[in-house]
């Protein structure tokens, strides 16, 4: 900075250049990367704030027919309309809580997963576990829908054991109780193997002078995972719940339409999916409009918490 | 410097999050306009009143239409490929899989990507007025009455099918697919005589029979395989039928195509009443142990007609007897069973105006007197009979005058190929002329078992004005979920006949005062 002071006062007499087309020099110095930057730009352009646009519809009567500019605006009816209703505590219940309960069983699996192939001295095995934990990753969420259907019939395979147990069968997938653990469950089995590689990333990032010096101070391996491996991956794991956050209200819409029915709709009826019901399937367009904008405000209240408290304790955060 | 970029992250989150909830709806709001007059100038074009073709000069237009898994692709049906050279309408075909196709014509609408024609497209009365409101579909009041000689005829025969579909402004937005057949408007009651003769038992007259004869096809092995692997009884699911087939026996009715029941020109929504608690209850005591299928709830349309065809189900309920013809002969259709104050009525029961909403003209049609002329043909027997049956001679011969299938053509994977009305919600006239193939004797037979007990007079959905259709849906939409969901619970035994009174007292709060009222209103009109 100083040094650039010293230039301009020196060059004051002749030629000050002017602030916006000095940026445009430096711009043009590096037009590539700047070019490079335009495809994501015009991606966010397109389909992050173009459809900002459309949001207004919330506060409007939206007819397609006079198109969103021509229809006629309401207020906040919309959102005291979605307050009043009988679904509104019920639909604001099963989002945060599913969403709660995943994050508390659900994310720390994966890095206990890490941990755990980390400390696998034989290579192929470690290879073999994390080969298997992530495949499930790959099937799509209709199958998986199917998979547990057909296991958690009543004539499936576990209520046959449950009935050679001498237990009387259970209809899991028709019960509001079983829900939230087959939901949740199903989920961990599916993606704990593909959410710990970038733990297991991490893990082998960290130092091994740092495993020698604990080793020789005499500390035993659940010291050293303790005291070495896990503040290792620390800010990854703060990196990750942040982000995980940012989608806790959207979170499985396509697995939780495919599993609800009306015997566990009062388990399963969440924010997401009474939007499609509304929404699409039924045309009220404005209202749904309005929910899915208060779904959001939530998130991001969530988002900014988590953040300043993640920023807060353990100096990583997002910004 | 490190504020400033929290600063804009932070805007910049804001921002994304509110996109993820806001819905994207790409719309211009430019056709709305011209769509209240339908276009007089239909190019240099004259469209001939009668007779066929229907332009000398070919047109072309773009249909939107609903496409059944059993279905193959339209352009292959040999009435569209035929009416094609008849009528000089070239038709291109947009096709959507019965499933998911709510959601692709909603958004058809909402993007206003409109077709020429919505066909075979289900569209609400509650749709109808929103869509006809805002300019997307055409009124068709005039159109019917200079170019639309069949429907027009049927319309004077059968008041009903106007009243159906007139809004209270006299527009008229949809036509529906009319059924002058009787037996096509019905689910027969099919009992599984087989199994009644093995265990010497009667066909059950009332709701107390049905149960003994319920228990004893669990319990005494009728199939005659050891195994108590029989189905007493199913339905089909959407919609909660179950409940449909057995209002009738307490004296709970169907009207206006919902919940309701019309008597001393009073109407009466019974969703909360008592009658329909004993109603629940008696369903409940079925499901409890075992007489009712514990998949009524849940199975989809291919395991229910799988059911239909393996003959171990004792007793379910279907239009005709075409998803277990092979085994037809072990099953008769009798009548609705007798409830404990005397009722006795078949309430599920269609209008003549069947399948609503099955076609429309969208504003964006330039040729809205052609498309008319072109759907007007079927609602003759003789456009039925082409849309039906196909070439004469080649899909069809008429036996004793009426058109039959080849043989060939009449099994459960060649017909549907051959006609769009399989799958159902085709726009064409159901008659008895046609109806060979749905109504044969041992369906007209099971038709008249059911005859006895139909209601006298049969209302369909009302139209309403579009701010009296907005309540409609905004009240309905909370209660049919609701009493949808419970009375699922209620049967399967999840909820506990305690919670009656919250039940009640939530459906109150949900304000179902005020959905009757609004109905009430509607037929006092209607009855003026």
């Amino acid at each position: 900075m100083k040094n650039a002071e010293i230039h301009e006062t020196a060059a004051a007499p002749q030629f000050r250049p002017e602030r916006g087309s000095r940026l445009i020099r430096q711009i043009a110095k590096r037009y590539d990367l700047y070019l490079m930057l335009l495809l994501p730009i015009a991606w966010y352009l397109l389909f992050h704030y173009g459809p900002l646009y459309g949001l207004q519809i919330a506060f409007k009567n939206f007819a397609p027919g006079k198109g969103i500019l021509g229809s006629s605006w309401v207020g906040l009816e919309h959102f005291k309309r979605f307050f009043d209703s009988y679904y509104f505590g019920r639909l604001l219940w099963n989002t945060l809580s599913i969403n709660l309960i995943s994050l508390l069983v659900a994310f720390p699996i994966p890095i206990m997963l890490a941990l755990l192939i980390n400390e696998i001295r034989s290579k192929t095995y470690s290879k073999l576990l994390q080969n298997i934990t992530y495949i499930p990753h790959f099937i799509s969420v209709v199958v998986i829908v199917g998979i547990l259907t057909v296991f958690l019939s009543p004539t499936g395979p576990i209520n046959t054991l449950i009935q050679a147990l001498g237990g009387s069968p259970t209809r899991f997938m028709e019960s509001a109780g079983w829900f939230k653990t087959i939901f949740i469950g199903s989920n961990i089995w599916q993606n704990m193997g593909w959410q710990s590689i970038i733990y297991i990333a991490g893990l082998s990032g960290i130092n091994p002078q740092l495993y020698e010096a604990a080793k020789m101070d005499g500390a035993s391996r659940m010291r050293r995972i303790w005291h070495v491996s896990l503040p290792g991956i620390v800010p990854v794991i703060v990196i990750l719940l942040i982000l995980d956050i940012g989608q806790f209200m959207n979170i499985g819409f396509e697995k939780i339409l495919l599993m609800q029915n009306n015997l566990n709709l009062e388990a399963s009826d969440v924010i997401s999916t009474f939007v499609y019901t509304t929404g699409i399937l039924k045309g009220e367009y404005s209202y749904t409009a309005a929910i899915g904008l208060f779904n959001s405000l939530i998130n991001l209240t969530l988002l900014l918490m988590v953040n300043r408290f993640a920023r807060k304790t353990s100096e990583t955060s997002l910004w | 410097m490190q504020r400033q970029w929290r600063r804009t992250a932070m805007s910049l989150m804001i921002i994304a999050a509110l996109a993820l909830g806001g819905c994207s709806s790409g719309n211009n709001g430019n056709n709305g306009n011209k769509a209240a007059e339908p276009s007089k100038g239909t190019g240099n074009q004259t469209v001939s009143k009668d007779g066929f073709p229907i332009v000398q000069e070919p047109v072309k237009l773009k249909m939107f239409t609903r496409i059944a898994p059993v279905n193959g692709p339209f352009k292959e049906m040999p009435v569209f490929q035929d009416y094609e050279k008849m009528s000089n309408v070239q038709m291109e075909f947009i096709e959507a899989p019965t499933d998911g196709f709510p959601e692709k014509k909603n958004l058809l609408f909402a993007s206003n990507e409109l077709p020429d024609i919505m066909y075979r497209s289900n569209i609400t009365p509650l749709e109808a007025v929103r869509y006809g409101a805002g300019g997307q579909l055409i009124p068709l009041e005039d159109l019917i009455k200079d170019y639309a000689p069949n429907l027009n005829k049927l319309m004077e025969e059968y008041p009903e099918i106007r009243a159906s579909i007139t809004t209270p402004e006299g527009h008229i937005y949809t036509i529906p697919g009319i059924v002058t057949l009787d037996s096509a408007r019905t689910d027969k009651r099919w009992i599984n005589t087989a199994w009644l003769e093995k265990l010497n038992l009667k066909v059950p007259e009332t709701l107390d029979e049905l149960y003994d004869v319920l228990v004893a096809f669990r319990d005494q092995d009728p199939n005659g395989n050891g195994q108590k692997d029989e189905i007493p009884m199913t339905s089909r699911v959407v919609g909660l039928p179950i409940v449909a087939a057995f209002s009738g026996s307490f004296g709970l009715d169907l009207q206006f195509g919902y919940n309701v029941n019309i008597a001393d020109d009073k109407v009466e929504i019974w969703m909360g009443s008592e009658r329909n608690k004993e109603l629940l209850m008696y369903l409940n005591k079925l499901y409890a142990e075992n007489l009712l299928d514990h998949e009524v709830f849940s199975q989809t349309e291919a395991q229910y007609l799988a059911k239909q065809g393996s003959g171990n189900t004792g007793i379910f309920f279907d239009q005709t007897n075409n998803n277990f013809l092979p085994i037809s002969d072990q099953y008769t259709g009798i009548a609705p069973f007798e409830g404990p104050h005397g009722d006795r009525l078949q309430s599920q029961n269609a209008p003549v105006p069947r399948d609503q909403g099955a076609f429309a003209i969208t504003s964006v049609n330039k040729y809205p007197e052609v498309s008319m002329r072109w759907i007007d043909y079927f609602f003759s027997d003789e456009g039925s009979t082409l849309l039906r049956f196909g070439r004469e001679g080649e899909h069809y011969e008429l036996v004793d005058g009426i058109p039959t299938y080849k043989p060939e053509f009449s099994t459960a994977e060649t017909q549907p190929k051959l006609t769009p009305y399989a799958g159902g919600g085709a726009p064409h006239l159901i008659s008895e002329y046609v109806g060979s193939y749905i109504n044969p004797p041992q369906v007209q037979e099971a038709q008249k078992a059911l005859d006895p007990y139909m209601p006298k007079i049969r209302y369909a959905a009302p139209m309403f004005d579009e701010a009296t259709a907005q309540k409609v849906n905004m009240l309905r939409n909370d209660i049919d979920k609701y009493y949808e969901e419970q009375s699922t619970k209620f049967i399967a035994g999840s909820l506990s006949f305690d919670k009656w009174d919250e039940f009640q007292s939530t459906l109150k709060k949900m304000n179902i005062e005020e959905l009757q009222q609004i109905y009430q209103d509607a037929y006092d009109k209607m009855a003026k």
